[in-house]
């Protein structure tokens, strides 16, 4: 009967990476959609999506550990502050760069990064913090197999899930989704239509900063605030838009989870130093193969 | 695989049977014609007839899903060998003695005319990296002789005065003729030019007209015009072959093409819209 | 005659190096603080990285986020060769351009030959990967406490910072002029087509993935030799140095200078990383704040872009332009 436990415990351990993978997986997702909703509004690669997250993530830090305020307030005043910040880079920054060249625009992006990572020293300290779990203690165990997950990785992966789900209900099916997916298509086109580009563009700011901030959040209890708390969720989120596509919304967020899954598997099974980098290269040379990604359609350029 | 294909007699280029679709629609049907050495031809139609897709499947822009384009590579002084040039590369086609213009003037606007002049001569330079950075001997040769040629190509065209100004602010009709100097340089044997009418007043025209006789005559190479300015093209060119919703209508000299019914119609149908 | 010399871009360069060699001794007759020649010495050598980058993101059009993962590179490999192996600082250096240059290659040959868009994503990935390695290969590295060299010698004779300073000034006179070559010469017009019209270019005859290569190429040479001399200047390399920020602060004085300009190039290098520390640091209330120069650089980016694409090194025929009209308008009311 050995060989039963065993073959069940290399499946519960199986089992139990592809549950942690989906809370990394909705992690990356968000990223990956606040990037994604940016580049098919303002046609610009969000370089700064991750360090937006991780000074509204400092923000809701720094109010539970100072200030002792409920970590559900203190997400409230972070979603506030994305909202805020996105405001301010869409209304004084992107809408007033209509003529600045791609290249340009991808750079005041990066240009971004460095205000924010200027910043969150500056305003919450140095030293690193630590945000403590929504729910502390307490897993679910899956009978038989061993494996368990967390009632906090449940809780994420929920979060993740029900907020996708209803950006994509709203993309989909509502007049404001429609106003959004028409301006992504051709926004001068839709401009003249009568839709409100300005608006629609101003929400895709916002709605990527809360997103940032939600992914910061989540991955913020699995190490410390610091300012590079983001620097992995950045890479893994650009990576996950590139394999999944520039053209679609859904693309991406697939993508997010299987670079997830992919990455906790290889890091096990393979390597636990060089997992990581071996999936950045497996995407690659995905890439070579399909250039345009997992869901991306091929665009030929009129001459 | 590409040395087998064998041409018309006398002919520098041959599309056969050539199809190309976006999405369902058939933007060129089953097309074929051929042009001669030396010769100034003419591709024309109405509008949305096709002519600007035939053009970029010849120069490999497209990938054309059926149909063979067949050429006879060499450049100047070279020996010619007939090729199909569906699937090479775009950078390639230059160096088999093929070059085109483009319609909406594609040139270096922070470069100087002579600079641009001299990207058309890219495939001439044989200095490697390291040689340019350190200007040795090659690289300052070859940079005098081809800099030289690009000033002749710039006189020819009458515009040797301007060399050193920004293409950035001249006019139109002064870009165009960069355009036809830039394509001087790598000597080739056919020059195929998309609308090279378009944008340009009368006279700018008739200038233009004489400018493509005098390039054939004076460097004996074969001109392939895609047009949409009916003028140009009954004034200069040998032979046209007219196309409409991307297949062939007629072909001949200009006056045959002018009293054909089928491209009285095609273009009558078109101003009745 | 002087005139005719003075016009002659060699001359000038030379005469540009020749007053950046006075440094040394303006710090000794006491006109200027013996710190400054630290910060300046930042600047040349991240100036030459900026140059690179310049190349790279001036004229074809790419952003490269890798340009400090692979100074870093160079800068372990120079101190290695240096300290570990004792063998010539000459060879060091020529190494550490060698092997950020390879890999530069390998990472440019996958990701444009997909698009130019990933190639920043690419490269920021590779920096990542790049700065794990610092930390974790210790046996090499030092790990996180770092890594210590010396100052060079040669012929018997040992540099100390004043000399190793002018060497550096040497060298940047050396990389500009190199560059300008480069620039004035086909490979220049290439990355201009490239930039201006792809489709051109391709028509011409211009390979872009092979430009574009030789492009990222350069400016990974020139990252690998600016991690060189930034070893040799400071003689301590830590992993710390070569994060994200540093990529950006090279992205800035590009930017900032003014794209496809040498001299703009090494005004920005100066900008971003002399302004702060000789100027900024000096003012009251915000000076003391360790991360004013990074914001500062951080806006002073985006302003740039959207307000004065052409960067700073502009403002010299801009300021001359505007003299012009103001004496054109003058001669014009005392004409009326």
């Amino acid at each position: 009967m050995k060989w039963v436990s065993l073959m069940s415990g290399e499946l519960g351990t199986l089992i139990q990476l592809l549950l942690r993978s989906l809370e990394t997986g909705s992690v990356y997702a968000l990223a990956a959609l606040g990037i994604i909703i940016v580049f098919r509004t303002s046609l610009i690669t969000h370089f700064a999506q991750g360090s937006m997250g991780m000074f509204n993530t400092f923000l809701v830090t720094t109010l539970v550990v100072s200030f002792a305020v409920p970590l559900w307030a203190a997400m409230l005043c972070g979603a506030v502050s994305a909202v805020i910040c996105g405001f301010l880079v869409d209304f004084f920054i992107i809408r007033r760069a209509k003529r600045v060249t791609p290249v340009g625009r991808q750079i005041i992006t990066l240009g971004l990064i460095m205000i924010f990572l200027g910043l969150a020293p500056m305003v919450f300290g140095v030293d690193p913090l630590l945000l403590p779990r929504f729910i502390t203690g307490g897993d679910f165990r899956i009978p038989g197999l061993g494996a368990s997950i967390s009632h906090n990785a449940v809780l994420n992966i929920s979060i993740g899930l029900v907020l996708m789900g209803t950006l994509f209900y709203i993309l989909q099916k509502t007049k404001l989704g429609l106003a959004v997916r028409v301006t992504a298509s051709n926004e001068p086109t839709a401009r003249l239509m009568g839709v409100p580009t300005r608006t629609v563009t101003l929400l895709a700011w916002a709605v990527a900063g809360v997103l940032g901030m939600l992914s910061g959040v989540m991955i913020a209890p699995a190490t410390t605030v610091t300012v590079t708390l983001m620097n992995i969720v950045q890479v893994n989120a650009l990576f996950a838009c590139v394999l999944g596509g520039f053209q679609t919304f859904y693309g991406p967020v697939i993508a997010a989870y299987i670079i997830g899954i992919g990455n906790n598997l290889l890091v096990y099974y393979v390597s636990s130093v060089w997992g990581g980098q071996i999936m950045y290269l497996l995407i690659l040379i995905f890439l070579i193969f399909r250039p345009n990604g997992l869901v991306g359609k091929k665009y030929v350029k009129k001459v | 695989m590409h040395n087998t294909v064998t041409l018309p007699e006398g002919c520098i280029l041959s599309v056969e049977n050539l199809s190309m679709h976006f999405g369902g629609l058939k933007a060129v049907d089953d097309l074929s014609f051929a042009v001669k050495e030396r010769e100034i031809f003419g591709l024309i139609g109405p509008n949305g007839a096709g002519k600007t897709t035939v053009f970029n499947c010849i120069t490999q822009f497209y990938r054309p899903k059926e149909g063979r384009i067949l050429f006879n590579a060499g450049r100047k002084g070279e020996s010619l060998r007939p090729m199909n040039l569906v699937g090479l590369p775009v950078h390639r086609i230059i160096r088999l003695g093929m070059v085109r213009t483009f319609q909406n003037v594609e040139v270096i606007k922070e470069l100087s005319l002579i600079d641009n002049v001299l990207i058309g001569a890219h495939i001439k330079f044989k200095a490697t990296v390291l040689e340019q950075a350190l200007k040795l001997p090659r690289a300052r040769r070859e940079e005098k002789a081809i800099s030289e040629k690009a000033v002749e190509a710039l006189d020819f065209l009458g515009i040797a005065d301007r060399k050193d100004l920004l293409a950035g602010g001249q006019p139109y009709g002064v870009l165009k003729k960069v355009e036809l100097a830039r394509t001087l340089m790598s000597e080739p044997r056919l020059i195929i030019m998309d609308e090279p009418a378009a944008g340009l007043n009368d006279s700018e025209t008739d200038a233009l007209a004489q400018s493509i006789r005098k390039i054939r005559d004076t460097f004996g190479c074969a001109v392939l015009l895609v047009e949409h300015d009916m003028r140009l093209v009954m004034d200069v060119c040998d032979r046209i072959c007219a196309i409409s919703f991307g297949k062939f209508l007629a072909l001949g000299t200009a006056r045959e093409i002018q009293t054909s019914k089928l491209v009285q119609e095609a273009y009558l149908g078109e101003e009745e819209e | 005659m002087i005139a005719k010399i003075y016009k002659n871009p060699y001359i000038r360069f030379i005469l540009f190096g020749v007053l950046a060699a006075m440094v040394p001794t303006l710090a000794d007759w006491g006109v200027i603080r013996f710190g400054t020649i630290t910060t300046l010495t930042q600047v040349i050598y991240f100036g030459i990285a900026a140059l690179g980058l310049n190349l790279l993101l001036g004229y074809s059009g790419s952003i490269s986020l890798g340009t400090a993962g692979f100074m870093g590179l160079g800068a372990y490999i120079a101190a290695y060769v240096l300290s570990d192996l004792n063998m010539s600082f000459l060879l060091g250096i020529l190494i550490a351009i060698l092997v950020p240059t390879a890999i530069g290659i390998l990472v440019g040959l996958v990701s444009l030959r997909i698009s130019g868009l990933y190639l920043a994503i690419a490269t920021l990935c590779v920096s990542e990967i790049l700065l794990e390695s610092f930390r974790q290969a210790t046996d090499i590295t030092g790990g996180m406490s770092g890594k210590r060299t010396s100052f060079p010698s040669i012929f018997g004779y040992t540099f100390d910072r004043a000399s190793t300073f002018i060497f550096l000034v040497a060298v940047l006179v050396l990389v500009m002029i190199l560059t300008y070559n480069l620039v004035n010469s086909h490979l220049g017009r290439a990355f201009n087509a490239m930039r201006g019209s792809e489709v051109a270019a391709q028509a011409m005859g211009v390979n872009l993935l092979k430009y574009r290569l030789i492009a990222f190429a350069l400016a990974t040479a020139y990252a690998g030799l600016a991690g060189a001399l930034c070893a040799y200047y400071i003689r301590a390399v830590s992993p710390t140095q070569w994060s994200l920020n540093l990529s950006l602060l090279c992205l800035a004085a590009v930017v900032i200078g003014g794209f496809r300009s040498i001299y703009g190039t090494v005004l920005g290098a100066f900008v971003v990383w002399a302004v702060p520390d000789l100027f900024l640091k000096r003012l009251p209330i915000i000076g003391d704040n360790p991360a004013i120069p990074f914001i500062f650089n951080g806006v002073l980016i985006i302003v740039v872009i959207m307000f004065y694409p052409h960067g700073l090194v502009h403002i010299t025929h801009d300021a001359r332009k505007l003299l012009n009209k103001l004496k054109k308008r003058g001669k014009g009311d005392a004409d009326a």
